[in-house]
């Protein structure tokens, strides 16, 4: 049956897709991380009255350093940019296979027998369950991206409370339980990739 | 044609003298570099340092009969915090002298690079030579670039010396963090600094055209 080739297919996709998208992430959250501390940076610099300090002596100074600390904040703005356009093509490959899959479902859904999408046996779940859990799987990443991107589109470098609560705001987008909920599909489809 | 590394190895006198020059202003930069590096490490360590000694200071207006067998202790490792502190600052002078030496430095390639112009004057007159050195510039635009790079140079260098100064004295969280950041992003060296040495290293046929 082609739909369970294109399944396995699928997940296979979806394993490899998964190990992608988390080392991207791992950088991006590194450079979440060195935005925030510039963005701290930004908050000390704006706080202090130099005037006020031993630096007095050089009234340049605040102009200068707020120069090098935006342009430093840009550059990892533009790295951020540049992952956020990987993790869309993590994303558009998983969708694509996704709704790839579907379209063959929908296909044959009048030939298909109900009976035999629903069975399942002790190594192979049910083509509706597969289906179902690969939906899933898309969905998360679309709202992934999604949620991410659109943070990442509102983040003023002018705002510094923003700069400085990137990397919160960057960490509360993670869903362990969802990386998790993908995680144990994979494992539960373990021999059904396998076999051939 | 040539390339341009054989070119240089036969010139001689000022061409060769300007191409040296730019060699050197190179290797001072990239020394510059790797000691505010170091620096950073020392400044970082100095700040923590100061931040876990406030952290620590028991509170002063706690009368209590312990105090009189705890004070001992707690001098001892304010002693051992206070030592640990100054060697910190000790090694951080130590980076700071060594940028002084490096600044020295740049102050006599500047001055050799001007007595290239005084000598080139003498030699042709106010209008100076009529082939250029090296590829393209006069030789009063590598007296500009050198005074432009010595000029961000000396005056980072006097905030290095402010910073040094001040940093383990200042108990404000926010200047601790305004004196790191101006370590180590070098407000007085903006990256045209870098591009004027780009420029100097293409001009002189360190870089590939």
């Amino acid at each position: 049956m082609s739909l369970q080739g294109a399944l396995r297919r699928s997940f296979l996709l979806l394993q490899e897709q998964q190990g992608v998208w988390g080392s991207i992430l791992q950088e991006c959250d590194s450079l979440a991380e060195s935005l925030g501390n510039l963005g701290e940076q930004m908050g000390g610099l704006a706080r202090v009255r130099l005037s006020d300090t031993p630096l007095r002596v050089f009234p340049d100074l605040q102009e200068r350093l707020r120069f090098q600390l935006v342009q430093e904040a840009d550059l990892l703005l533009q790295r951020l940019r540049g992952r956020m356009s990987d993790l869309q093509s993590v994303r558009d490959s998983i969708s694509n296979q996704a709704s790839a899959v579907l379209l063959l479902y929908e296909d044959a859904a009048d030939t298909l027998d109900l009976a035999a999408l629903s069975r399942r046996s002790s190594v192979v779940p049910s083509a509706a369950d597969m289906l179902e859990w690969l939906q899933d799987a898309e969905r998360y990443y679309r709202q992934q991206f999604l949620q991410r991107k659109i943070l990442l589109q509102t983040l003023r470098l002018e705002d510094l409370s923003q700069v400085e609560g990137f990397p919160q705001r960057w960490k509360t987008l993670e869903s362990p339980d969802s990386e998790q909920r993908i995680t144990d599909t994979l494992c539960r489809l373990s021999f059904f990739m396998e076999s051939q | 044609m040539t390339s341009s590394n054989t070119k240089f190895s036969a010139v001689t006198g000022s061409s060769r003298k300007v191409a040296d020059n730019a060699a050197d202003w190179h290797n001072l930069m990239v020394r510059w570099d790797k000691l505010n590096g170091r620096g950073f490490q020392l400044a970082t360590n100095i700040v923590n340092m100061r931040r876990s000694q406030t952290d620590r200071r028991p509170p002063d207006d706690v009368p209590s009969a312990s105090t009189s067998q705890s004070f001992l202790p707690v001098v001892q490792q304010h002693t051992a915090a206070a030592a640990d502190l100054q060697e910190e600052c000790s090694k951080l002078q130590a980076v700071v002298d060594q940028m002084v030496v490096v600044v020295e430095k740049m102050e006599r390639l500047t001055a050799v690079q001007k007595g290239l112009q005084d000598l080139e004057e003498f030699q042709f007159g106010p209008e100076g030579r009529a082939s250029p050195l090296c590829h393209s510039w006069r030789t009063r635009e590598f007296v500009d670039s050198a005074q432009v790079l010595l000029a961000a140079f000396s005056q980072e260098l006097k905030l290095k010396q402010v910073v040094l100064q001040e940093l383990a004295h200042t108990a404000s969280a926010d200047l601790q963090l305004v004196y790191l950041s101006c370590w180590l992003h070098q407000p007085y060296i903006p990256p045209q600094s870098r591009l004027t040495l780009e420029a100097l290293l293409l001009e002189t046929g360190h870089r590939p055209l």
